[in-house]
This record gives structure tokens, sequence and C-alpha cells, in this order.
């Protein structure tokens, strides 16, 4: 093949993408899962950046003589054994389950590339870098997790990072497959014949092309992410327990779930929901981007 | 089957010695010194000296690895620090329990996961099929711990039907040994019997489409017969697979399933070891579990190749 | 002349017949022998060795297993236990105790006098009781198999209390394991001559301790913590159930018969259930923030002063006691009203003053800027946490920066030995039986109270004999605590505990628990 008729085949790919576009996002929007994930993952990101305005009280301003209160007008949640108003540890305890989930999902997405992609061009690499994936995919993810939470300590961003190494493998076999996948087409092939440099090739065709299992992924990454740490939390060896998290909240709320089941209960709704909402968005994105694709 | 059973192995023994590796990576993520983490500031210099060389940790990092691997090959997993005895011992003694609470969720998950996905695929598109998929889909949302508790609170403490928690072993009282067992498998059974459920109902869909259901039908089989006779028996295959990375996240889950409901497994044995700095017992689970899961993936592949003799030649 | 047969027979059926109906009416209130008595812990102890460690769990723990020269009544005053009385010799400084004969130790060895001296050789290098018993000894010779001679340096109003006291006691090992074990080495071999021996130490899941059946009892009644001992369980099964609302629960639903360390909030549920009652303990614990004296920012007087005026006592007990008046109790004394021969009512004392202005004076005085101060806690005591997060808050709000650091009670056990690793820890201190006992007042104990006018006092005290002068001194010593603050006393706190209806014979008057002379109902 000429240069010419690759560059052809190049401009027809992609002249035919922004044709594609809005048909594509009309099937997204015509997907019902996908907009009921994206709403309620849209509620909580408000929730989030907005929970100083939307809550009520200080999140860690104790109040011992207003303890284990049930759901008021004063309280709308109710208050957990100091006092503390649980409407607003929920909403606060959004922004530690978001950041971890975001920065997760960003740092399993950036890892998962780079790790993928060296295994996918190089095939020497490829056999090593395979092994010490399925290594690290054979550790229970919660019980990988804790133990690197044991070995660094508590904390928000160790809580991340351990995370993000437990999940980084998937991504990584994940765009490892698609790039073997891509390889092996015929316009790519001639384009390396033509000496189009991998990288080249990486960024024009393969990456595009992974956006949409990225996408994917990500979705149930975060939604991982953010049930693994509330778990961390539970455990205590997440983020210290005085800070605002579900984990923590519904951790302290068990010691009183007699006397006081509203505790546990709301941040346990709030997780429920808002990993609902990412699995619904995986799920949607999924059957659109292709019914046989199986993420684990 | 030969031929298979030699390849899988040999495939396995690289992905052994990474996770071997990994372990003892571990305990050198810590920040600081281990052993005077491990042994507390009240230790003696003669006790640091004398566990830094138990431990190997005054060699080079390369012949420590060497070493590690070779205390492992030979089944010797360190001493536990607070607990006196070796880790071995101590796994041992805590294997019981958390085995009977994932073979007994694995039970629960697959007894309402493969009957709701085999009916929603059957009844399709009713709303029989999407009230099952609904459960399912919360069961794979809602947070097993929450759920744990939940269930604790009801039926332990409002309703006073099962005792809220601890463990019985089967050996010593198997009637009692159920009563405990029944609200922890089901909170962490229920969880996995979404994705068997909805794994389920896939496969079952593909199959219905297949030919020889629809020549089953003509020939004037019942539905139900067609459904579970047929149907059912190649679907249970890709289900197979599913179950062995369902007991991968049950050894997870079981960590804090065993955590809520105060069962000696395991799963409380890694959080206890991690409070008390304990890392040779940390190590220790990490390998045994990891280890475990790569043995039954194993063994899922080698069933699935059983079942389906087009694998073997792959 | 014989009497008829038919009187005779009648006679001996109605004999039989009282007999009967008698021991009928006996039995209906008399102890039942046998069973299993599961008791729910809080957690493991450290240690199963009293000389090692002031732990409470193992304080309860070992005091079934062993038994000490001395122990202390229901009016916490000394009385013999393996001893069978002292003679002391008129200038004071010689006491002669002669040992029981024919204790034996679990292993059937007889307790003579060589395994005493060991023994408390070893407990006094390493309990805090201990050593300052033995800071006024000159010398322990055994005299004979069974007299033991203890020579002073000078009188001490000390001896038989210090060989008295329950926690961190001077138990009475074999000599082969006193000897074979360092004394800041745990002792990893549980011999003694209590009524209970350790059958099986199972981490995490129990602590199984039986009944030994060639136990000597002393033919007294039981009195306190002494007297006469009976095990009428046969085993006695400790289970560590570190979350308190499954402890609760289990006592509850009959999982287990007894649980300790329980959060208040239950009271009202455990009264109302039928099967099941709540035991209130005074005293429990009094509350401390122990101060770290030997390096780091807390060596400056003037900050501690700080943290004393700065903090609102009761509404932190409140909290912590789940809102009830009824179990906690403000009281600045530092023996607790139960502890009636050493409780003050002193007026003055800065204690409680909750003074932000004096507060924030004191802390600008101290020179502080603002550095964070490591504050150590746990969640396994919630009630430490509970006290360590609202008093973060309250010293917060006048300036202090603190660093709340959440650790496991093993953990911060440890780390309070070392100096660098933090500037306060949180602790509840039990109630001490004579002044010269209150740990925190030592040089020894974590904290590491150094201050000369302190240690003066203390051991004025322990040479003082006459108990008026002896209050004196300790009134003085008390001014003198809220003046240097060693450590920040909150207030006191009660204690809940749960039993089966089925548990008789406990005696709940006593500050910690004790399974002999119990037994359970069938």
């Amino acid at each position: 093949m000429t240069e010419a008729a690759v560059d052809v085949l190049a401009s027809a790919a992609a002249a035919g993408a922004p044709a594609m576009r809005p048909r594509w996002l009309r099937r997204l929007l015509a997907n019902r899962s996908v907009v009921t994930g994206a709403l309620i993952l849209v509620a909580f990101v408000l929730a989030a950046v907005l929970a100083g305005t939307l809550s009520t009280h200080n999140p860690t301003r104790l109040e011992p003589a207003s303890r284990l209160q049930p759901p008021s007008a004063r309280h709308f949640l109710g208050t957990d054994e100091f006092g503390r108003d649980v409407w607003s540890l929920v909403l606060y305890g959004s922004r530690v389950s978001l950041l971890v989930g975001v920065t997760t999902m960003v740092l399993t997405s950036v890892g998962g590339i780079a790790v993928g992609l060296v295994a996918g061009f190089s095939r020497r690499l490829d056999t090593v870098v395979m092994r010490v994936m399925d290594g690290l995919m054979a550790f229970p993810a919660i019980l990988l997790a804790i133990a690197l939470m044991a070995v660094r300590g508590p904390g928000v961003w160790n809580v991340i990072f351990a995370l993000s190494v437990v999940y980084m493998p998937r991504t990584a076999m994940l765009i490892r497959s698609t790039v073997l996948s891509i390889r092996e087409l015929d316009y790519v092939q001639a384009a390396r014949a033509l000496g189009r440099e991998d990288a080249g090739i990486a960024a024009r065709h393969i990456l595009p092309n992974c956006v949409g299992p990225l996408l994917v992924q990500g979705s149930f990454v975060f939604a991982y992410a953010i049930l693994a740490e509330a778990i961390l939390g539970f455990l205590g060896v997440g983020v210290p327990p005085y800070v605002p998290s579900w984990g923590n909240v519904i951790a302290s709320g068990k010691n009183v779930i007699r006397e006081a089941f509203w505790v546990s209960l709301f941040p346990g709704v709030a997780l429920t929901l808002a990993g609902l909402s990412l699995n619904l968005l995986g799920d949607g994105l999924r059957d659109l981007l292709d019914p046989r694709l199986r993420v684990q | 089957m030969g031929p298979y059973l030699l390849r899988r192995l040999a495939a396995i023994v690289p992905v052994l010695a990474v996770v071997v590796t990994i372990v003892f990576l571990l305990i050198h993520l810590i920040p600081g010194d281990p052993v005077s983490v491990m042994l507390g500031p009240d230790a003696t210099p003669g006790q640091i000296e004398a566990t830094r060389k138990g431990l190997g940790l005054d060699r080079p990092i390369y012949e420590q690895l060497v070493g590690f691997y070779g205390r492992i090959l030979r089944g010797d997993l360190g001493q536990s620090y607070f607990l006196d005895r070796p880790v071995s011992q101590a796994l041992w003694e805590r294997a019981e329990p958390t085995m009977v609470l994932m073979l007994s969720a694995l039970v629960v998950a697959i007894a309402i996961g493969v009957p709701s996905g085999t009916v929603a695929a059957a009844c399709r598109g009713s709303a029989w099929d999407r009230g099952l998929m609904l459960i399912s889909l919360l069961g794979v949302c809602i947070p097993g711990f929450w759920l744990s508790l939940n269930f604790i609170y009801f039926f332990a403490v409002r309703l006073g039907w099962l005792p809220a928690a601890g463990y019985v072993s089967v050996l010593t009282d198997p009637a009692g040994a159920l009563r405990y067992m029944v609200l922890p498998a089901f909170s962490l059974g229920f969880n996995q019997s979404a994705l068997i459920a909805r794994i389920s109902r896939s496969c079952m869909l593909e199959v219905l489409q297949q030919d020889y259901i629809r020549t089953a039908r003509a020939k004037g089989l019942s539905h139900r017969a067609v459904t579970w006779v047929h149907a059912f028996r190649n679907a249970l295959v890709p289900v197979v697979t599913v179950i062995g990375i369902t007991t991968a996240v049950l050894i997870g889950g079981a960590v804090v399933t065993e955590i809520v409901f105060n069962i000696p497994g395991l799963g409380r044995l890694i959080i206890s070891a991690i409070l008390r700095r304990d890392y040779p017992v940390v190590q220790g689970v990490v390998l045994v579990t990891a280890t475990a899961y790569v043995l039954i993936n194993l063994g899922v592949d080698l069933l699935y190749a059983m079942i389906d003799p087009r694998i073997r030649y792959d | 002349m014989a009497r008829s047969v038919p009187v005779r027979k009648a006679l001996v059926a109605a004999v039989a017949v009282l007999l009967v109906i008698f021991g009928a009416v006996a039995g209906a209130g008399a102890q039942s022998k046998g069973g299993v008595l599961r008791v729910g812990n809080l957690g493991e102890p450290p240690s199963l060795d009293a000389h090692w460690t002031t732990a409470s769990i193992t304080e309860t723990l070992t005091n079934h297993i062993y038994e000490g020269l001395y122990s202390l009544d229901s009016s916490n005053k000394p009385i013999p236990m393996l001893a069978e009385g002292v003679s002391v010799s008129k200038d004071g400084l010689v006491y002669t105790f002669k040992l029981r004969q024919g204790v034996k130790f679990h292993n059937g060895k007889e307790m003579t006098s060589e395994d005493v001296i060991p023994s408390l050789a070893r407990w006094g290098k390493q309990s805090p009781y201990g050593k300052a018993l033995f800071a006024q000894v000159a010398d322990w010779k055994a005299l004979d198999k069974y007299t033991v001679e203890m020579k002073l340096k000078e009188k001490s109003a000390i001896v038989l209390i210090s060989l008295a006291v329950p926690s961190n006691f001077g138990a009475i090992y074999p000599k082969e394991i006193a000897e074979k074990f360092p004394p800041e080495v745990k002792a990893t071999e549980y011999i003694g001559t209590g009524p209970f021996k350790l059958a099986e130490w199972k981490p995490d899941q129990y602590i199984r301790m039986v009944r030994f059946d060639e136990y000597k009892s002393r033919a007294e009644k039981p009195n306190g913590y002494g007297g006469g001992k009976t095990a009428y369980v046969d085993e006695i099964r400790w289970v560590p159930v570190p979350e308190v609302a499954t402890r609760v629960a289990q006592v509850e639903t009959g999982e287990l018969d007894f649980a300790d360390d329980l959060n208040l909030d239950s009271y009202d549920r455990l009264k109302k259930n039928p099967n099941a009652h709540p035991i209130v303990s005074k005293p429990y614990y009094w509350l401390v923030a122990v101060m770290n004296k030997k390096e780091g920012l807390m060596t400056n007087q003037k900050l501690r002063q700080a943290w004393q005026a700065a903090i609102d006592i009761e509404p932190i007990m409140k909290n912590v006691a789940g809102g009830k008046p009824e179990f906690y109790r403000m009281d600045s004394s530092l023996a607790p009203v139960e502890i009636t021969a050493w409780h003050t009512k002193l007026a003055g004392l800065p204690w409680n003053e909750h003074n932000k202005d004096k507060a924030k004076r004191l802390l600008k005085e101290s020179g502080y800027k603002g550095e964070p101060i490591r504050f150590m806690t746990t969640q396994e005591y919630k009630w430490m946490y509970d006290f360590a997060l609202l008093t973060k808050q309250q010293l917060e709000d006048v300036g202090f920066n603190i660093d709340l650091q959440v650790v496991d009670w093993a953990t911060l056990v440890k780390r309070r030995n070392n100096s660098k690793e933090y500037d306060v820890f949180t602790t509840g201190m039990g109630a001490f039986y004579d002044p010269t006992h209150h740990i925190y007042l030592t040089a020894g104990w974590p904290g590491w109270t150094t201050d000369e006018d302190i240690l003066k006092l203390q051991s004025d005290l322990a040479r003082e004999t006459d108990p008026k002068k002896r209050m004196a001194l300790w009134e003085q010593q008390t001014r003198q605590f809220y003046e240097k603050v060693p450590v920040i006393r909150y207030g006191d706190l009660f204690g809940l505990r749960a039993a089966r209806n089925t548990l008789k014979g406990f005696n709940d008057k006593t500050e910690r628990v004790r399974f002999y002379n119990v037994w359970l109902e069938k």
C-alpha cells in the first residue's frame, strides 16, 4: 500500500468519527442505566463539593449534650455518640470517598496504560509483566490493601496508594489485550511497515480504542475503591477514626446499633447508592460499547 | 489431560514466585526499622540483633530473597512475635473457621444465584426477570459489612432468632455450628450470589438461543424440561469459572465478616496481627491466601477442561 | 430391753424422711459443683506473668492461678494468704513470715521458702509495688523450709500492703520458673498455687482454666479477695470478644455467662432482660492523661498546668458515662471514695477549673508555639478514646495543637515505655490501697515523675508509720500533685458488667472480678 492510501484510510476513519458522535451520544443518553447512574453520581459529586453549604453542622464538632439523638428537624439524620451530626458526617464523608475513588481510578488508569502498552508492544517484557500482574491479582484485593496499610500506616494517601496497587493490574491487562488485538489489524500493520513509530500508533490508533473500555473499567474501579475505603475505615486501618468517612461512621455506629441504629444506617445507604450509581454507569457503558466485553 | 495439567502447573510456578516475592517485599515497605517496630521500644539491643539475625535482615537483599524462598519451600513461615509460636501453627489453628465460612457462603451464593439467574433467563423480559436482576444489582452494591450489621440487628437483636456472633466448630456441635453460621454465611454469600445470578442468566440466555434447544422444543418437550435438562447443564460450565473468581472475592470478604461476627479465623488473625505489628503473621496470611487462590483457579481450570474437552487443545 | 422391731423400723424411717427433707431444704440454696463458666474479656492479656505488668486484665486472670503471701480483705486491709502470719521485731526492722504448710503448686511440688525468695526477688525488680518495697529492704532470707525473714533498712509502713496488693503482685512461682525468666522477660510457664490452673491458652480464641483439685483452701470464710476459696465450676473459659456490642449481646443471649467492661448505654436494656442482670462496679477507673516528663513538649510545667486549667471535666465524664449521672463521679481526691482510709476532701485545688482565660495565659507563659502534641489513645478501651477526643476539642478551643494518635492497647502499652514516641497518653487508674502505690508518682512508671518534692513525700510516706501523720503527708502530696501536674486527673468512672441469673455467689464488692466461690445454678 502506498502512503497516500494509508492516509486516505486514516482520514476516512477520522472523518467517520464526527458523523458518529451525535449518534453515539444519542445512544448514550437513551441508555437508562447510564443516565440513572450518571445522575446519582452527579448528585454525590455535588454533595461532596457543596458539603460546606449543605451541611447543617461542623461534622467534627463534638457536642456531648446532644448525643444519640434520632433524626429530627435540627439533625436530619440524627447524631452519633459524640453528638456529631450524621447528615454533615455523611456529606463530608462523601469527600473522602470521592477523593479516594477518583484518584484511585485515575492512578490505575494511568498506571494500567503504561504497563499495558509496554506489555502489548514488547514481546520480551510481555511475559514478565504478565506474570507479575497475575501474581498481584492472586491476592484478594481487600487483603492486599489491608497488608499494604499495615506496613505504610494510616492516612488517606496511603489508602489511595494501596488501592491503586491492588486495582492497577486489571486495567493493565485490559489495555494489553486491546493493544494486542489492534496491533494485528491491517491498517496498523501497514502503518508499521511504513515506519510509523510505535508511539504514534499508540496515540492515534490504540488509545482512542481504549477510552471506552477504560471508562467501563474505571467506573468499576471507582466503585471498588469507594467500598474498599469504607471497609478499611470500618476495620480501623484506613483514615484515622476521627476523620469523617463513611467507613468510620459505620464503625462508630456499630457500638450503639441498638440504641441508635441511624448512625450506621445512613452512611451505609450512601455507600450503597454510590456503588449503585457507578455500577449502573459501568454496566450501561459496557452494554453500549460491546455486550460481550466481560470486565473483571 | 495429562499434558494439559503439566502445562497449567508449569504456568503457575512463575505466578507463585511473584506472589512470594511480593510477600517478601511487604516487610521492606515499612517506614523505619521493621524490627524495632515489631519488638517495640522496650526491646533490648540484644533482642533486636537476635531478631534481625533470625529474620536475616542483616544480609544483602538478594541473599535475603533467596533465603526467604528457601524457608517458604521448606514450609517455614517464620515465628509470630506476639503469639510465641510458629506462624504456620497460628495459621493452622485458624484455618477451619475461615474455610467453613467460605464454603457456607459459597453454598449460599450458588443456592441463591444459580436459580435466580436461571429463572430470570427462562422468563426473560418479564417482571420476574427485572425484579431478580434488580435484587442482584443491589446485592453487588450493598456493602457486605453493613449488611452483616443489619442482619445482626434484625435477626439477633430484635427478633432473637439467631446468635449475634461467635463460632462453634462443626466437629464439636453440628447443630450449634449451623446456627452460628447462618448470618455470616448469608451476609457474605448474598453479595456473591448477585454476580453468580447475572452470569448464570447471561449464560442461560446464550444457551437458550442455541439450535439444539430449538430442536428440543420443536420435538415437543415442555418448556421446563428444555430449560432444566438441556440448557442448565450446559450453562453450568461458565458458572464453574465464576465460582473460581467468587472464591477469591470470598477470601477477602471473609476478613470483614469474621470481624463483625467474632469468628476466630484467618481474617481476624490478620487484623489482630496488623494491630500488634506482628509482621511475620501478616506475611503468612497473605501468602497462604494468595497461594490458595492460585490453586483454586488451577482447580477450576482443570474442572473446566474435564467438562469441555475443547479447552485442552488450546 | 430391746425395742420392738416395728417401732425401730418406724424410727429409722422417720429419721430417713427427716434427713431427706432436711437435705432437700439445705440443698435448695446450696452451691452446685460443675459446669463451664464462660467469661467475655475485651481482649488478649499482654501476658499471664503476674510480675510483668500492671495491666488489669492480667491482674484479673492471674489472681485465679497464683497467690501471694498476703491478700486484701473486704475493707482493703492485708490478711494472710500463703503466709500463716508474721511477727515483727520491736524496732520494726525485722519481719518473720511463717508460711503455710502442705500448699501444693499445680505441678505437685510443695511451696516452701525456697520458692518464695526468688519469686519475690523477681517481683521486686519488675513491679512498681515490688520496687517500692524493695527500696526499703536490706535482705530476704530463708530461715527454714517454712520461714522467711525480711530485714528492712528503715521502718516501713508498707510491707504487708505491698505484699497484699492484687495488681502486678508478688505471686509465688516455683523456684525453677522464677529463676528461669529474668524480670524483664515474660514468663511463659504458668504454675501457681491458686484454685484454678491454666489448662490451655489459644490466643484470640480462649484461655481455659480448670479446677485445681489439690488446692488447699484457707479455713476462714471468703473475705474480700482473701479467705477461703472454692472452685465450684469445673472450668473458667475466658473468651476475647473485642467488640463491646457483641460482648453484651452474648450475655443477653446466653452464649456468655459474664462480661466485663461494657458500654454504659447497655444498662437499661440489661435491666429489662429476664435472664441476665447488670452489675455496676465502683470504683472502676479514674481517668488520667499521663504526661511524658522525660523529654518533649510536656516537660514544660506551665504547659501541663494550662491543660489542667482548660478542661471542663463534667461534660466529658457525662459523655463517657453514656449520659447517665449514676455512672460517674466528680472528685478531686487521688484515692476514690471507696478507699476510705485515703480519701481526701480538700478545697481550693485547681482541678476542673475550666478557666479558658487562665489556660490561655498559662499557654502563653509556657512559650508554646503551637507545635503538635502527640496524644496517644486507643479505641479498645472505649472510654479512653472518648475522653481523648473530647479533650482534644476542648484544648484546641484554647489554642493547643493536638495530634491524636489512635493505636491498639498492646501498642500503647509498649510505646508508653519509650519517651521518644509520645507526649501524652490516656489510661485509667484503679484503686490504690496505699499512698505509696500511686504509680504515676514514681520515677519508674511511664511518664517518669522525677520531681524531687513529690518523690521526697513518697519516701516519707513509706517510712512514716503513724496513720494520722501519714494522712497529713498525703494531703500535702495531693496539693503538690495539683501544682506540679505529673498527670491530669479527670473524674471517676464506674463500670458496667453483665451476668446471667444462673451465676451465683459473685462478690460484686471487689474492684475486680473473681470467679472462685462462684457457681452456676443448674
